[in-house]
């Protein structure tokens, strides 16, 4: 699932997976501004076919909190 | 959606990095957060070659944008009536009528200012205001019906030519309100809209845009048989064949004939591409009750037993049109799966197994022929084209071409700096794209200002023969400056290809501008991945390059050494009209 995350972040960030690091957060990808992290939602949503309340999304800046978010979703 | 988003992100970074035609800016300004548009807008462009570009103004700053971007290529305005003050759609139904008042002037000169300030964009699509997403599920109407329906009335009443107005409640009853919006994310940042709805948006804006590159479709091809009417005409006979609205399997084929004849009165090639003994079609398109479609709608016939790819080859040689103008509609797997794999240009539908859905797939493709600049024009064009179809037989039966030409009584009539044909000179710098020296658009507010000011002269030209008027097909746009012209536009339908009626007409242009005390005229031709044709035209007309940059090549013509061309087969009689 990892591996799809980072995909998912590499398009919305337009940057290469294979440069995202497990330990990327919004402080260290450039462009994970606020507009992004809406975009980089609805990707997620799609893709896991998951929804994130308005709460839970303030605290997803993080590969690792996305990670264990959706893995709380999709057992 | 139908790709997913991510996906649509990847394909799309890809489709650009490969795409070196021009870039072609779309500015969408909000007053909502809208920033997914961006790119799902951008995809279905860049999927047929178009270097979209798109962004998002500042966030409801709509007025300000306007301003600086109107230099875009296309603008989108979503401006949400729930917005147009914070908390307008509870707020409105609790306001005083001074409040009210208040609120809808404001909004009402903000509109002016806009459209003012948008006034030399090509295209600008704003939202018709609305009231679905909060309303729809009242049964009365409150006061925020009452404004919106005041505000869209103004819309309507300032509307300028360029401008087109979006029904976005046409995408809330495709794919409901509930699929359009979330509320998640409005009150704390201003988003509303979900990615189906602006998938649904997007795809119904697109032909706005493409309509401008010339990609509007322009002929429809039908098979006959259990495609313009049930049954086999070669097997059921005339009296077996049914499209009559009567009757229970007849009425479908009356609808589409209906939609296609009206098709042809807005301009649209119909043609016929069947396989079937011609004189028996003939008879029936003449002779049979029920039948919708005229002789008088039916541009070209290719009823014979060839197979259907080359007939639609010949179509589009024969009205000189593109392959990838065409759409073609058979009832056989067999034929569009040929159509398809030999000519990927041409769109093919397919009518359906179950016939009572064969009108509702006909009508969700005709936005395909949608034109921004639908002028009176286009009537005349399929009288035109089919004035076309007789010349090309006429052809066979002449010698020489040159013989055939002076038979033609080919007659040119230039008009200069005249009003009343703004509108068709814009539409023709949007549309052409092949006899096209330099491919410049132009909305009808920059070719209004050419006509009016000194600076530029504009030449249009309308030419007729023996067998008919093509109406305006040319024009060239030339600015002034003391002995010296440029030639700015120069283009020409390609209806009238094949007579040197360009070379005419550039001799006839270069003497007027002679008369003006021109001595020098400059110009050149722009490459783009249509116009090769005309790579070498001044060259022919006798004109010298002085710079060959590939993509560019300029040239210049001192007059007095001008050679003429001297076609005298061609009479020429000037019109001006201010």
């Amino acid at each position: 699932m990892k591996e799809k995350i980072k995909e998912i972040m590499a398009a919305v960030f337009e940057i290469n997976a294979a440069d995202i690091k497990d330990s990327d957060d919004s402080t260290t990808i450039p462009n994970w501004d606020s507009l992004n992290q809406m975009n980089l939602i609805v990707a997620l949503e799609e893709e896991f076919n998951v929804r994130f309340e308005d709460d839970e999304i303030v605290e997803l800046t993080s590969l690792k909190a996305i990670e264990n978010s959706l893995d709380s979703k999709t057992v | 959606m139908e790709i997913k988003y991510s996906e649509l992100l990847k394909l799309n970074k890809e489709l650009k990095e490969g795409n070196s035609s021009e870039e072609y800016n779309i500015k969408i300004l909000s007053n909502i957060i809208v920033n997914q548009l961006t790119q799902i807008v951008e995809y279905p462009l860049q999927k047929i070659g178009v270097n979209a570009i798109a962004s998002c103004g500042n966030f409801d700053n709509i007025v300000q944008d306007s301003i600086q971007f109107n230099k875009s290529n296309c603008v989108l305005i979503f401006w949400e009536l729930c917005n147009i003050v914070d908390g307008f759609q509870y707020k409105s139904n609790l306001l005083t009528e001074s409040e009210k008042f208040a609120i809808i002037e404001k909004t009402k000169s903000e509109i002016d200012y806009t459209l003012t300030n948008l006034n030399s964009t090509s295209i600008v699509v704003i939202n018709y205001f609305s009231t679905t997403v909060f309303n729809h599920q009242f049964i009365g109407r409150n006061n925020y019906d009452v404004i919106c329906r005041e505000l869209n009335n103004y819309l309507e009443s300032k509307k300028t030519q360029n401008v087109v107005l979006f029904d976005i409640d046409k995408i809330f009853a495709k794919i409901s309100v509930s699929s359009s919006v979330d509320f998640r994310n409005y009150y704390s940042s201003k988003t509303l809209y979900t990615l189906d709805f602006f998938e649904a948006y997007s795809t119904m804006i697109t032909p706005i845009i493409t309509s401008v590159f010339g990609k509007s479709k322009k002929a429809l091809i039908f098979d006959c048989d259990n495609t313009l009417w049930k049954g086999i005409l070669g097997e059921d006979g005339e009296s077996g064949i049914d499209m009559s609205g009567k009757s229970a399997k007849g009425v479908f084929f009356e609808e589409v004939q209906f939609m296609a004849k009206e098709l042809a009165s807005r301009g649209v090639i119909i043609g016929l591409n069947s396989k079937n003994n011609p004189e028996d079609v003939k008879k029936v398109i003449n002779n049979h009750e029920s039948m919708s479609l005229k002789e008088s709608d039916i541009v070209i016939e290719k009823v014979n037993w060839n197979d259907k790819v080359s007939n639609l080859q010949d179509i589009a040689k024969e009205l000189n049109i593109g392959l990838d103008s065409i759409v073609f509609i058979d009832d056989s797997d067999f034929e569009i799966n040929l159509v398809k794999k030999y000519l990927q240009e041409v769109y093919t539908i397919k009518v359906p197994q179950n016939l009572y859905e064969y009108p509702a797939i006909f009508r969700k493709n005709i936005d395909l022929f949608y034109s921004i600049l639908s002028t009176k024009d286009d009537v005349a064009r399929v009288k035109s084209y089919k004035d076309q179809v007789v010349r090309e037989q006429a052809k066979n039966s002449y010698g020489s071409i040159n013989e055939y030409l002076e038979s033609l009584d080919l007659e040119m009539i230039i008009y200069i700096d005249h009003k009343d044909l703004i509108e068709r000179m814009a539409q023709l710098t949007q549309k052409t794209n092949q006899f096209n020296l330099t491919t410049k658009r132009y909305t009808f507010t920059q070719v209004e200002e050419f006509v009016k000011t000194n600076q530029y002269i504009t030449f249009a030209f309308e030419v007729n023969d023996k067998f008919g008027r093509f109406g305006i097909t040319g024009e060239s746009f030339v600015s002034i400056n003391d002995y010296e012209a440029t030639i700015d536009t120069f283009l020409m339908s390609c209806r009238v290809l094949g007579r040197n009626i360009e070379f005419k007409f550039l001799e006839e242009l270069v003497l007027y501008l002679e008369t003006k005390g021109i001595k020098k005229i400059k110009s050149s031709y722009v490459k783009t991945q249509k116009n090769q044709q005309v790579e070498d035209f001044y060259e022919r007309a006798g004109f010298t390059l002085t710079g060959d940059f590939g993509e560019l090549k300029n040239y210049e013509l001192i007059i007095k050494n001008q050679k003429k061309v001297a076609i005298n087969y061609i009479s020429v009689k000037y019109e001006r009209k201010n």
